[in-house]
């Protein structure tokens, strides 16, 4: 931007006038441009976009006029003036009718040619003030469509129902959702809708409706509309207030819940588990300590101890089941900090089969290695890997027959180091094989009986190789034994 | 003396009550799984039934007792119960639990010799 006052045009064949317009208008503080004829006004006025441009009506090329017309052409904004000597009434209305704002007659005075292009620039403002603010309105017209249009398109797309009702009672907004979840066909906007609604939905739209209050907040309701309770959903009813206070209506946000209905019913049924786990053990031992307790019961003090022993037994289970409960626990939520180094898997194997000798010893089991020479290491945490080969083998020896016996086989692929645990155990049956790796699962048959064991110990197992991306796999036959595969990727990352 | 029959899983709690009933003169016979239990009443016709709910699978208690009622064996019934209560699962003598009263888990020999006595009177009267 310069400090022009404006940018102004004089086009006129006589010398003297041109260069004392100029002169003038640039002591007064305008930007001057001077063409000497038609051809070089015609020239200037199209190319910039003057405010305003002051053009003789006779020039020997061409008609001040036809400058005119052609300047307005390219510039409608710029206020042209023509100036004449011979000015008459028919030349004046030409004039403004292709587009002159004013008419000069000459000879002008200073005073009344400044005046003149005070007016035109006054002129000039107001056009561009005008087309500016068009230009606004069409921008924000077409960004109000732009937004209206787009909020449409996110209301519909997304999952939730909406649904909005007025105070009579009809139906003003819906997306695809809504009718999808709620399951309800040929619905229109304007009509009445209660009565289409679920009875928990429309029970809390009438409460709405009937307070005298309104309150700005959500009334939520949960409802199923199966029998079979294969969909749940939750409604959310949310007056709407006008701007005076009263009520408008009412928005209802409807969500598919039945996925965290679903994990409640798990999360419900694992603490019924676990309590029921936990409740047993302790019954157990409260039951003998009440008899010793007892002065009724005579007891024996052979009978006393082998009790007393007993409880022992039954709270050392206890505290295995809360171990293993922490260490489930541990992996759920992802507490501890893994520790990944190389890990060599016979090494693990080795210490673990030291760590179970006393239990090896008392079913007079034995284990056979066949181990690839050159195995490579894995990287894991060697606490993790360590839990999951106790596991293994522990299951491998009290769901062994006496004198059995237990194989493992390490061996490598490209990018798997593969275990198979294979055991002359009692087996499984098919189903029982199903349900081997959720929690508190024991397979309970006559051969089962007297085993203890928390039912944590392979879905612990499952849950270690998962977080490794391994795979694990059982094969088994009833009576005669079960092998265990697991892959485990040399490098998980 | 009456013969009372137990039906429970866990051993401990087998050994813990026939020493209790055992104390107070009952003669006691055992069974660690519903098809043994339902063989020692069939077999030994005891005076009254002891009863886990929970055994290999969490209700054969009660399709045990169901079972006991079908055929015709009506000497009263004594269930044991664990966490039942405690989750919710609130269930009292019905058609479906057809049996005379519970016993809940930690058992006090007291409140166990009591019952057992009283169902055992009221067995006599009948």
């Amino acid at each position: 931007m310069n400090n022009f006052k404006g940018n102004i045009l004089i086009v006129d064949d006589e010398k003297g006038l041109r260069l004392g317009t100029k002169r003038l208008l640039e002591e007064e503080g305008y930007n001057v441009t001077a063409a000497e004829n038609g051809t070089e006004g015609l020239q200037f006025g199209t190319i910039t976009d003057f405010d305003v441009a002051v053009i003789d009506l006779k020039m020997p090329d061409i008609d001040g006029l036809e400058v005119l017309k052609e300047i307005k052409s390219i510039h409608p904004n710029t206020v042209c003036f023509i100036a004449t000597a011979f000015a008459s009434y028919e030349t004046a209305i030409q004039a403004t009718r292709i587009g002159a704002f004013g008419y000069i007659p000459k000879p002008f005075s200073p005073e009344e040619l400044i005046y003149q292009v005070e007016q035109g620039l006054k002129q000039r403002k107001l056009i561009l003030d005008a087309h500016r603010l068009e230009l606004e309105r069409e921008k924000n017209l077409l960004e109000l469509a732009n937004e209206k249009s787009r909020l449409n398109a996110i209301i519909k797309s997304i999952s939730e129902g909406i649904i909005i009702i007025n105070t009579n009672g009809d139906l003003a907004y819906y997306n695809y959702a809504a009718i999808k979840l709620l399951n309800i066909n040929n619905i229109q906007i304007g009509e009445k809708i209660l009565d289409k609604l679920p009875v928990h939905v429309t029970d809390i739209v009438n409460k709405i409706f009937q307070s005298d209050k309104i309150m700005l907040k959500s009334y939520t309701t949960e409802f199923s509309l199966h029998a079979d309770n294969e969909l749940f959903l939750e409604a959310a009813c949310t007056p709407i207030p006008n701007p005076d206070g009263s009520l408008a209506g009412v928005v209802i946000i409807l969500s598919n819940i039945t996925g965290y209905k679903r994990i409640e019913i798990i999360k419900n049924q694992f603490v019924s588990m676990v309590a029921h786990e936990l409740k047993t053990p302790l019954a157990a031992v409260q039951g003998f300590l009440n008899i010793i307790m007892d002065q009724s019961i005579k007891l024996s003090p052979e009978k006393q101890h082998d009790y007393i022993q007993r409880s022992t037994i039954r709270l050392k289970s206890l505290t295995d089941l809360v171990n293993d409960l922490l260490d489930i626990s541990r992996f759920e939520m992802k507490t501890k900090e893994r520790e990944i180094f190389e890990v060599h898997l016979e090494e693990i194997i080795c210490s673990t089969i030291q760590m179970l000798e006393l239990e090896l010893n008392k079913k007079g089991i034995t284990v056979e290695k066949n181990i690839e020479i050159n195995l490579p290491f894995i990287k894991a945490d060697i606490n993790e890997i360590t839990r999951m080969v106790t596991n293994l083998l522990s299951n491998a020896i009290k769901y062994n027959k006496d004198k059995g016996k237990i194989f493992i086989d390490i061996s490598s692929s490209k990018n798997y180091v593969e275990l198979k645990v294979r055991d002359t155990g009692i087996g499984l049956k098919p189903d029982e094989k199903q349900k081997l790796f959720s929690e508190f699962y024991r397979a309970k048959n006559d051969m089962t009986r007297g085993i203890s064991g928390t039912g944590l110990g392979l879905s612990i197992v499952k849950r270690i190789v998962d977080s490794y991306f391994g795979l694990i796999e059982v094969e088994s036959e009833y009576g005669v034994g079960t092998t265990f595969l697991i892959k485990l990727p040399i490098n998980p990352n | 003396m009456a013969l009372i029959a137990i039906i429970d899983d866990d051993p401990d709690i087998l050994d813990a009550s026939s020493l209790v009933l055992k104390s107070k003169g009952y003669d006691v016979i055992t069974a660690n799984n519903p098809n043994d239990g339902y063989k020692i009443v069939k077999g030994k016709k005891p005076d009254l039934i002891i009863l886990d709910v929970m055994m290999d699978e969490p209700d054969d208690g009660f399709y045990l007792a169901q079972k006991f009622r079908k055929e015709g064996i009506t000497i009263p019934i004594l269930m044991y119960t664990s966490v039942s209560k405690a989750i919710g699962l609130d269930f009292g003598k019905s058609e479906m639990v057809p049996v005379d009263d519970f016993v809940e888990k930690p058992i006090s020999p007291e409140e166990l010799v009591n019952k057992v006595e009283s169902l055992l009177k009221v067995k006599e009267v009948k």
